[in-house]
């Protein structure tokens, strides 16, 4: 009794939603059936054409147009990710830039003599050797002798050395012996070796500590790139062994930089500025940082509502060796952003007014899959050792620095440190300068794959500069100005300050217009489908329903009819075999056979609709009770359930 | 009666049309319509029907859907930008040509001089804090009263929460006496500062602070300087600054050569006299065709740099800003310096930004609808944002201040501010400079332009003129100038100037509208295309079927409210009951009922047996076996 409903409901359904099977019994009838039925056009014209040269002019088209239509939408699909770019200016209240500056000379060059005057000593005599250049006779003795007393020295293991280019020979500085060069030699300044008529080359000679047979000689054209690539090499040897506290101590403090500052028209001071070490800069001042939660922002444009300050530049404590220009490095950046001042600083000449317009840009691209950049850096396998948001440089340098640490052992001293590395220096770590060479050329040569691993970021923001340069002060302001400037500073009353030690800063928004120039998908889905519409009803008058009509008859019928003809003949063949042989059956009585009663009585001209509608009906006949022949072969369903109720699941 | 007979047609129409009942009309419209779906629909088996039915649903909701989705599109307004990079011949930008320096010393110097005096006396003071200084009694007394207007004090910041204010010149002794007594190491805990009241010896003062007494005396000195040359009036002021033959010594234009004449002069408040090349005022501008600095603008200029005001400006250079023609010349956003003894070099990209206006994007054409009364079009000048913003600041000083300030154009009918009139303006403008509430308002009510042009330079500078060629040069230029065989030019005070475009010369960066009508419409035929193959044509016979539907629903409702009349008017005559069959007439014909009498056209179209379709609908159903098949199951 509980069953009863639903099998009522069963048998309901069955009655109600009877099953059957396939439109025609035979493919080429289901063909001719889909092309008389179906809502393309051109599949009716092949059937309805008359004389073969139309009918193949007619498949012809058809066909042509499917394979439009399919090269067309290959086509859409394939600029499917295109992106447009957009343009937008808004004139608005803007946020105003970090701006880092920087004395060009890292560290008081009068704090730093305990550290550095070996190195000097060393350079000094190695100026004398080469050159002939003594600044005073008795002071080189004097501290040649010294050397001589102090013997242990590394500076002796990577010596300053005189090529000769045809013998291979090098004079040591110290020793003054000529040794045979091994090795090969790399030019520093260009791969092309000098031709014959300079045969004096500077350079030195770098060593792998465990095998001492493997040297590379660096030289270089000119002597002052060599001695300062020499001097630069042992420097930061030296500054890598102090730790960073007693550096910050060494640099410049924010009083000794900053004389005035001025910003959108108003006073400020060191408290407006964030120090930040950097490691061949020394104290660098961080104007605007956002350290402190707030950042400032500008509602006027032009100069007087910019930032203003006048920078002290201690050209007297200048260390001769490591810089050989004067003035300050600025860099305007984002407040996320790591300043690579050593990169892409814009210098500051002293006893002038540097004015820096500014013109803000920022750009958006759109990430995978419309191109290769990285929203967060989070997807790249390099690890950010700047506590900064990503970019591509933070990526390069994190990317040597973990090369580095991973070959050399040890970090490289310009760049921030590892967890759980430490600064590469002789004493420990003997052998770095060479792996370091080694290493750094590598890279250059994009041997690492850093600058295959890398990818730019993918939003950034741009500060155009303009920069322009007055003189200031002005000679007839020099005199109260220079004197007011020294009461700031608060020095004794005698001694004026030096014009050349000051430096006049103006850095201002050109105009308060920010530009926005983002990528945006040139397609979206909607787009994409209206597009493939468009060239499917263009071609063919073609719609979805007409691809879901294609998959019911060419798929799911044909199919069926095919299957169905198979296990026909399984089954007669199985009959067969169960009579034992007694002869193939004849094959009239095949009932897919019977399906085509008349063939010949088949209408060639079939009734359009037009013409249907207007052919009277004969008035006086009753209901047709024999159907046209040519309508039978289209539905003879009935048929079919009855001879064959196999194909009640074949058919489904 | 033309009414009536519309009517009758229309019923007329009707019969002959596709059908009588709701169910006849949908299915003659299913099977006929162009549309995809509903074909399928009718000519299925049952099963079938009931996808189809579903599908064609779901099809004409995610029609429906996109289309939506397509027309929020369009009225999103968005735009395409197209980037164009070449060389092309453009009209030469207008070159605005300054000196830092406002006016002539030596011709101003009778206005300044007690200025000059005072702040020499204060410094005086503030440096060298020993007493007895022999030189100040010999000197005339000093315009106290021009100090007292706008006075500079000092700060003593030794106690932090607690600082003295020192006036410099009236508590001379005390202040003396403490800066003696701590020595010079804390000489820095000083403080320079000007005092800004609202009326002259009212409690109602502000203190300006600065961290530098430089930039205190600068500030001190402008302000002052500002009330003193406001009352000069303009003639006078455009005598006491530069000449143009004074300081524009040789000019080349390509290879035509130009001089000072050629230059149209223009007063501009921060830098005097300044000098504009082809601002295509008077004259057609003039167009470069060829890059490169040999067919752009050379030009020798002289600075004077031995008669700069003292006090009013450190910085020694011309300022130059390359501009749109007929555009007001906005040098302190916009300027470059040059400095003096060099050659500096301008290579020109210009920079073009064509938006579309409403309702793309938020931009104004030329301003007419920016609600901010646009001053500088005293100059002829068109409209920028930098005007607009001037204007709306001079426009809120004069409403709060009572009086315009220097810097700016002035409207009608209003002065500008001075020290004796106006007592109490440099306070009123320094609390109004410093608002940011003001500022707001201003860049809320300015609009951007619509075109956008920017000059984009690369300056790149060499000394000039060489050591070798400087004598020569110097004697050249002085005895043009001068017609004088001594020379009076110096490398303080001459600059060569080089502006010319680079080999590309303009980026324009120009939009268009992403989403046209055109676009629009062939999205939303391209959406009903793709999912039920229609058209317009399709929904054309959609909205004729509706039409039908109407009609039948209003011959319904006349049938219906005829059959209600006759019943009441057999309740009312309550005669022989109808028969069965006159009741099954009644019900049956309703549908062919005539509205009105006089409306039946032909009686005997009326069916002979109610219930069979009409003959002519057969003719469309050109499967007889179809209504066989389902008799014989």
């Amino acid at each position: 009794a509980p069953r009863a409903p639903g099998k009522k409901i069963t048998a309901r359904l069955k009655r109600t939603l009877p099953v059957r099977g396939p439109q025609a019994p035979t493919l080429s009838e289901l063909m001719r059936w889909y092309c008389l039925n179906t809502n393309t056009h051109g599949c009716r014209r092949i059937v309805v054409s008359r004389g073969r040269l139309r009918r193949l002019l007619w498949i012809l088209l058809t066909l042509s147009a499917v394979g439009l239509i399919l090269w067309q939408c290959a086509e859409l699909l394939m600029n499917y990710y295109s992106a447009s770019v957009s343009v937008t200016v808004q004139f608005q209240k803007l946020p105003f830039p970090a701006v880092t500056i920087c004395n060009i000379n890292p560290y008081k060059y009068s704090a730093m003599k305990e550290y550095l005057s070996e190195l000097d000593k060393e350079t000094k005599k190695a100026l004398e050797t080469f050159y002939g250049f003594s600044e005073g006779k008795s002071k080189v003795r004097r501290s040649v002798d010294d050397w001589n007393s102090t013997g242990s020295n590394f500076f002796q293991h990577i010596p300053l050395l005189k090529v000769e280019d045809f013998s291979r020979t090098a004079t040591d500085l110290h020793s003054g012996q000529k040794r045979k060069i091994e090795g090969s030699v790399f030019h520093k300044d260009s791969s092309i070796v000098n031709s014959g008529d300079s045969n004096d080359i500077i350079g030195f000679q770098l060593c792998d500590a465990n095998n001492s047979s493997e040297c590379a000689l660096y030289t270089f054209s000119s002597g002052v790139n060599a001695i300062q690539e020499w001097y630069k090499l042992h420097y930061m040897n030296i500054m890598a062994q102090i730790p960073l506290e007693t550096k910050e101590k060494l640099s410049y403090s924010a009083d000794d930089l900053l004389l005035t500052c001025f910003f959108d028209g108003l006073s400020c001071d060191k408290r407006h500025f964030t120090r930040f070490h950097h490691p061949l800069h020394g104290n660098c001042y961080t104007f605007n940082s956002g350290d402190n939660g707030t950042i400032l922002s500008t509602s006027t444009g032009g100069s007087e509502y910019g930032l203003q300050v006048v920078l002290y530049i201690d050209e007297a404590d200048y260390n001769p060796f490591l810089v050989t220009s004067s003035g300050a490095k600025i860099i305007v950046h984002d407040q996320n952003e790591y300043p690579f001042i050593e990169d892409i600083g814009t210098e500051i000449e002293t006893a002038a007014a540097t004015s820096i317009g500014m013109h803000f840009t920022r750009s958006r691209k759109l990430s995978k899959p419309y191109s290769d950049c990285t929203e967060t850096g989070a997807d790249i396998p390099v690890e950010n050792l700047y506590n900064k948001s990503y970019s591509l440089q933070i990526c390069l340098h994190s990317c040597f620095q973990k090369a580095m640490v991973d070959s050399c052992g040890c970090a490289q001293y310009a760049q921030p440190l590892p967890a759980g590395a430490e600064y590469c220096n002789y004493k420990k770590n003997p052998n770095w300068m060479y792996c370091y060479y080694r290493l750094h050329e590598k890279f250059v040569k994009e041997q690492l794959g850093c600058q295959q691993i890398c990818k730019d970021a993918c939003s950034f923001k741009e500060w155009a500069l303009t920069t322009s340069i007055a003189q200031w002060p002005s000679t007839v302001s020099e005199d109260w100005m220079l004197r007011v400037l020294s009461w700031d500073k608060g020095q004794k009353l005698n001694k004026k300050l030096n014009k050349t030690d000051l430096a006049n800063l103006m850095v201002f928004y050109k105009d308060l217009n920010e530009r926005f120039i983002s990528e945006n998908p040139a397609n979206t889905l909607v787009i994409l489908l209206s597009n493939f519409g468009g060239q499917l009803g263009l071609w063919m008058s073609c719609s979805v329903v007409c691809v879901i009509e294609i998959v019911e008859v060419f798929f799911i019928d044909s199919l069926s009819i095919v299957l169905r003809r198979q296990w026909q003949k399984a089954k007669k063949w199985w009959r067969d075999r169960q009579r034992g042989g007694s002869g193939k059956a004849p094959r009239a009585g095949d009932p897919e056979r019977q399906g085509h009663d008349n063939p010949a009585c088949i209408d060639e001209d079939l009734p359009t609709f037009t013409t249907a509608l207007r052919l009277p009906l004969p008035q006086d006949s009753p209901l047709p009770r024999t159907p046209p022949p040519n309508y039978s072969t289209l539905r003879l369903e009935t048929a079919f359930t009855e001879q064959l109720p196999d194909t009640v699941e074949l058919g489904q | 009666m033309n009414l009536k007979k519309y009517l009758v047609r229309a019923l007329h129409r009707l019969q002959k049309g596709p059908g009588y009942t709701y169910k006849e009309l949908l299915v003659w419209y299913c099977d006929n319509t162009n549309t995809h779906g509903p074909k399928r629909i009718i000519k299925e088996g049952p099963k079938k029907k009931l996808i189809w039915f579903f599908l064609t649903l779901l099809f004409a909701s995610l029609v429906f859907w996109q289309w939506g989705i397509l027309i929020n599109t369009y009225l999103s307004y968005n735009v395409t930008s197209s980037l164009s990079i070449g060389f092309k011949t453009m009209k030469f930008p207008a070159v605005t040509i300054c000196n830092a320096n406002p006016f002539k010393y030596s011709e101003v110097k009778p206005l300044l001089k007690e200025l000059d005096r005072l702040i020499e006396a204060a410094l005086e003071r503030i440096l060298q804090p020993t007493p007895g200084n022999s030189s100040e009694n010999l000197s005339p007394p000093l315009d106290l009263e021009l100090w007292n207007q706008i006075p500079l004090v000092l700060i003593d910041e030794h106690d932090k929460d607690n600082p003295i204010i020192l006036d410099i010149f009236e508590t001379n002794q005390t202040a003396v006496g403490n800066e003696t007594a701590v020595g010079n190491e804390t000489a820095k805990k000083y403080k320079l500062a000007v005092k800004l009241c609202s009326h002259q010896g009212s409690d109602n003062c502000t203190y300006r602070n600065f961290s530098s007494a430089a930039q205190a005396v600068t500030e001190w000195y402008i302000l002052q300087s500002t009330s003193i040359l406001s009352k000069v009036p303009l003639h006078e002021r455009i005598r006491m600054g530069y000449q143009a033959e004074d300081m524009i010594l040789a000019c080349l234009y390509g290879a035509e050569p130009c001089n000072y004449k050629n230059f149209t002069q223009i007063y501009h408040p921060d830098h005097g006299n300044c000098y504009i090349f082809n601002w295509g005022m008077d004259e057609e501008a003039l167009n470069s065709s060829n890059p490169g600095a040999e067919f752009g603008l050379k030009l020798i200029l002289d600075i004077s740099q031995q008669d700069y005001i003292p006090y009013l400006s450190s910085a020694a250079g011309a300022r130059l800003m390359l501009h749109q023609q007929k555009s007001f010349p906005f040098l302190k956003d916009q300027g470059i310096y040059a400095m003096a003894g060099t050659e500096t070099s301008i290579g020109v990209l210009v920079d073009e930004l064509e938006r579309m206006g409403y309702p793309y994007s938020d931009c104004t054409m030329n301003g007419s609808d920016v609600p901010v009364k646009n001053l500088y079009s005293q100059y002829n000048t068109s409209y920028s944002i930098q005007a607009c913003l001037r204007s709306c600041f001079q426009n809120h000083m004069v409403e709060i201040c009572g009086c315009g300030h220097y810097m700016f154009p002035l409207p009608e009918g209003v002065t500008y501010c001075n020290n004796e009139d106006n007592p109490g303006w440099a306070y009123c403008y320094s609390s109004l400079r410093s608002s940011i509430k003001q500022r707001q308002i201003c860049i809320d009510s300015c609009k951007e332009t619509c075109n956008d042009t920017q000059y984009k330079m690369t300056i790149s500078m060499a000394d000039w003129p060489s050591e070798a060629s400087e004598d020569w040069i110097f004697h050249i230029l002085s005895y043009e100038r001068d017609m004088s065989t001594n020379v009076t030019l110096d490398r303080n005070g001459i600059i060569k100037l080089n502006i010319y475009f680079q080999e590309y010369n303009y980026r324009t960066i120009s939009e268009s509208a992403a989403t046209t009508i055109v676009w629009l419409l062939s999205s939303l035929g391209g959406q009903f295309g793709f999912w039920m193959g229609g058209s317009v044509l399709c929904l054309i016979e959609f909205g004729e079927i509706i039409i039908d539907s109407l009609w039948i629903t209003v011959i319904n409702v006349i049938g219906w409210c005829k059959g209600l009349k006759q019943r009441r008017a057999r309740a009312r005559y309550p005669d022989a009951p109808p028969t069965v069959s006159e009741l099954v007439e009644a019900h049956t014909n309703l549908g062919f009922q005539p509205e009105a009498p006089g409306a039946v056209p032909r009686p005997e179209v009326l069916p002979p047996e109610p219930g069979t379709p009409p003959p002519n609908y057969d003719s469309l159903r050109v499967r007889p076996l179809d209504a066989l098949g389902p008799d014989s199951d």
